[in-house]
């Protein structure tokens, strides 16, 4: 869509910031993106409608955010003792329209490279950002991440994609 | 003494029956049983090519047609499917052709299954309904009405919607099988004001790096909660504390993360129940999901349905995780289950599947999602801290330094009752109530079972 209003290179840079924080994971840093209504959902499955009468495998609003991000940096929670490494790729940024609530619809594709456990895993996907646009800033209202192998057995994960 | 597998004859192990059984002592487990491929492959054939393993609910196939496919072990292929007549059956999923998986989507509705080889098609129960060009058959003895003709039907009965399956021509009836560990499928009915369950919201399939034991084992192990999940309740009271009281009040997990640090004496108190065949439960008068508070809409649809006595009843009868010895555990209270897949010696698949209470308020449908997404996804905050724990395990095992593993918890102090054991909450008596059945199975001497706990033959 062809709106001057959106500048499509400042949304891209947003979404690459974003990934930065969880390429070497500052939860801290990230959670702030979000505004104090926002939540981040992982699907289970492809054409999945809603959080709440399906299950996920992530869906955290703020406050399972907190939990998480203490969690993430407890000494005694065992899986945290391996860190976890991430590369993200984001290509193919759209933006394809807005909420009901006025945020701007952005969607893009992106790659996962992540290392945890003496393993190297892949995730591959389609990210959906709700962003509210305030001044020459976002906040993200919510964050859709659908793996393209969502349905498939996973392993333990224990950071955000 | 370890050879290769011949899947052919899987019974014919270089372990002769008595070395197998020298390796489940009463109060320790040797190594071999978490690292050994050939004892893994022995499981298969005699434990779980012996048990009456789940397949899948009645509701995941509604309608005639509706079909479900998945594995009773590591190897065999089945099909779950509602026929015309509205009969589920469990079908080998193979063609009898030449072999080929018939079905290879997960689930579907199929009027008939054709095989995508030769176009051999069969009705949903099995029989063989058409061969293309069988006029090549004639006159060579081939006969269609051969019942070898039909998908092999696999032995299989239902208790309340749960359909299991059996490989052995010779195991007892199911309900036989279940026991006493029956009531705690009637508790999960019971608490549906119309008395049934039903599939609902989908599954999470979580892979484990770890033998399908150390799942099982850690079902009622109250030693670990407390040491395992202290970083996810400290980081969630942490948080808590910063909120104000009515900001809690609202939410779920606000119920469901803490009690995962309960104290010892807690845990205790909750005790263990084994009975025959390897099924135990925690829990009873109560457990870490006794205190969830109740939806009053929910609350008077049971007592509208069963009365105020026996709503009480129901909804008191608070156990934790149930095992029905190998395949699948149930959360009564909780109303999901999840389902075991071995897939090698140190890998397994846990599927996570939620319940729908029929004529419950949807809100206990999202509870239940919530929990079975909270606790038991592979991205939550409790599950990837036991699976490192079974990881650990799996590696530590390896070790040269010792041959065993103890399990001498309350051991000598399990009561023995008519159909069941009973102890303390701590004890090890979900161990010494599995690995009897182990050694039955193993031992082929499955119709032997006594009831758990510490009394051995
Ligand atoms: S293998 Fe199925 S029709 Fe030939
Ligand atoms: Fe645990």
């Amino acid at each position: 869509m062809s709106n001057p209003d959106i500048d499509l290179r400042a949304i891209e840079q947003f979404l690459y910031d974003e990934a930065n924080l969880l390429d070497n994971p500052d939860l801290d840093r990230w959670i702030e993106l979000y505004s104090p209504d926002g939540s981040y959902w992982m699907p289970v499955k492809p054409d999945q409608a809603d959080p709440l009468n399906h299950v996920s495998i992530f869906y955290d609003d703020r406050v399972m955010m907190e939990v998480r991000r203490r969690n993430f940096v407890h000494p005694r929670a065992a899986s945290k003792d391996h860190r976890v490494r991430c590369s993200h790729i984001i290509g193919n940024v759209r933006c394809t329209g807005t909420t009901a609530q006025g945020d701007l619809i952005v969607t893009s594709n992106f790659q996962c490279v992540l290392y945890y456990r003496r393993e190297q895993r892949v995730y591959a996907g389609t990210y959906e950002h709700h962003l509210i646009q305030e001044g020459g800033r976002f906040k993200i209202r919510h964050k859709k991440v659908l793996l393209i192998n969502c349905d498939a057995p996973h392993k333990s994960l224990t950071i955000y994609l | 003494m370890i050879k290769t597998f011949d899947p052919l004859n899987p019974a014919a192990a270089t372990i002769d029956d008595q070395q197998l059984a020298g390796l489940v002592q009463p109060t320790k487990l040797h190594r071999s049983l978490y690292i050994s491929d050939e004892i893994f492959e022995l499981e298969m054939s005699r434990i779980w090519g012996e048990a009456w393993i789940f397949i899948g609910h009645e509701s995941q196939v509604k309608n005639p047609g509706d079909y479900y496919t998945t594995h009773i072990n590591h190897r065999v292929p089945v099909i779950l499917v509602r026929d015309r007549s509205g009969a589920v059956n469990v079908l080998h999923n193979r063609c009898a052709h030449k072999g080929a998986k018939l079905v290879d989507t997960v689930e579907g509705n199929a009027r008939a299954f054709r095989c995508c080889y030769h176009g051999w098609t069969f009705n949903t129960d099995g029989s063989v309904l058409k061969i293309p060009n069988e006029a090549g058959y004639e006159g060579t003895g081939f006969d269609i009405k051969d019942p070898q003709n039909n998908l092999q039907t696999v032995r299989s009965a239902s208790y309340r919607g749960f359909v299991f399956a059996t490989l052995s021509a010779t195991i007892v009836d199911l309900p036989e099988w279940l026991g006493g560990a029956a009531e705690v499928f009637d508790n999960l009915c019971d608490r549906a004001p119309e008395g049934e369950v039903e599939v609902a919201g989908g599954v999470l399939r979580y892979e484990h790096d770890c033998n399908w034991k150390l799942f099982l084992e850690n079902l009622n192990d109250t030693m670990h909660p407390m040491v395992t999940h202290q970083s996810v309740v400290q980081a969630a009271e942490d948080y808590i504390a910063t909120l104000p009281p009515e900001a809690v009040d609202q939410r779920a997990e606000a119920e469901i993360i803490p009690p995962f640090g309960a104290s010892y004496e807690n845990f205790e108190e909750s005790g263990i129940t084994g009975f025959a065949y390897g099924h135990h439960y925690d829990g009873g008068k109560t457990s870490i999901h006794a205190n969830y508070s109740v939806n009053p809409d929910y609350w008077a649809a049971m007592v509208a349905s069963y009365g105020e006595q026996r709503t009480k009843e129901i909804l008191s009868f608070n156990t934790h995780n149930t095992l029905y010895y190998p395949s699948i555990t149930i959360k009564s209270a909780v109303q999901n289950v999840r389902v075991v897949r071995p897939i090698a010696v140190d890998k397994c698949i846990i599927e996570t599947w939620s319940f729908r209470l029929k004529g419950a308020p949807e809100e206990m449908l999202q509870r239940t999602l919530l929990y079975s997404r909270l606790i038991n996804s592979s991205a939550s905050m409790v599950g990837p801290d036991d699976l490192e724990a079974y990881s650990r395990i799996q590696d530590g095992l390896q070790s040269t330094g010792s041959e065993w593993v103890e399990m001498h918890r309350h051991y000598n102090r399990d009561e023995q009752l008519a159909d069941r054991t009973v102890g303390g909450g701590t004890s090890d008596l979900d161990m010494r109530t599995q690995y009897q059945a182990w050694q039955a199975y193993m031992g082929r001497l499955a119709h032997h079972l006594p009831t758990g706990g510490d009394h051995h033959e």
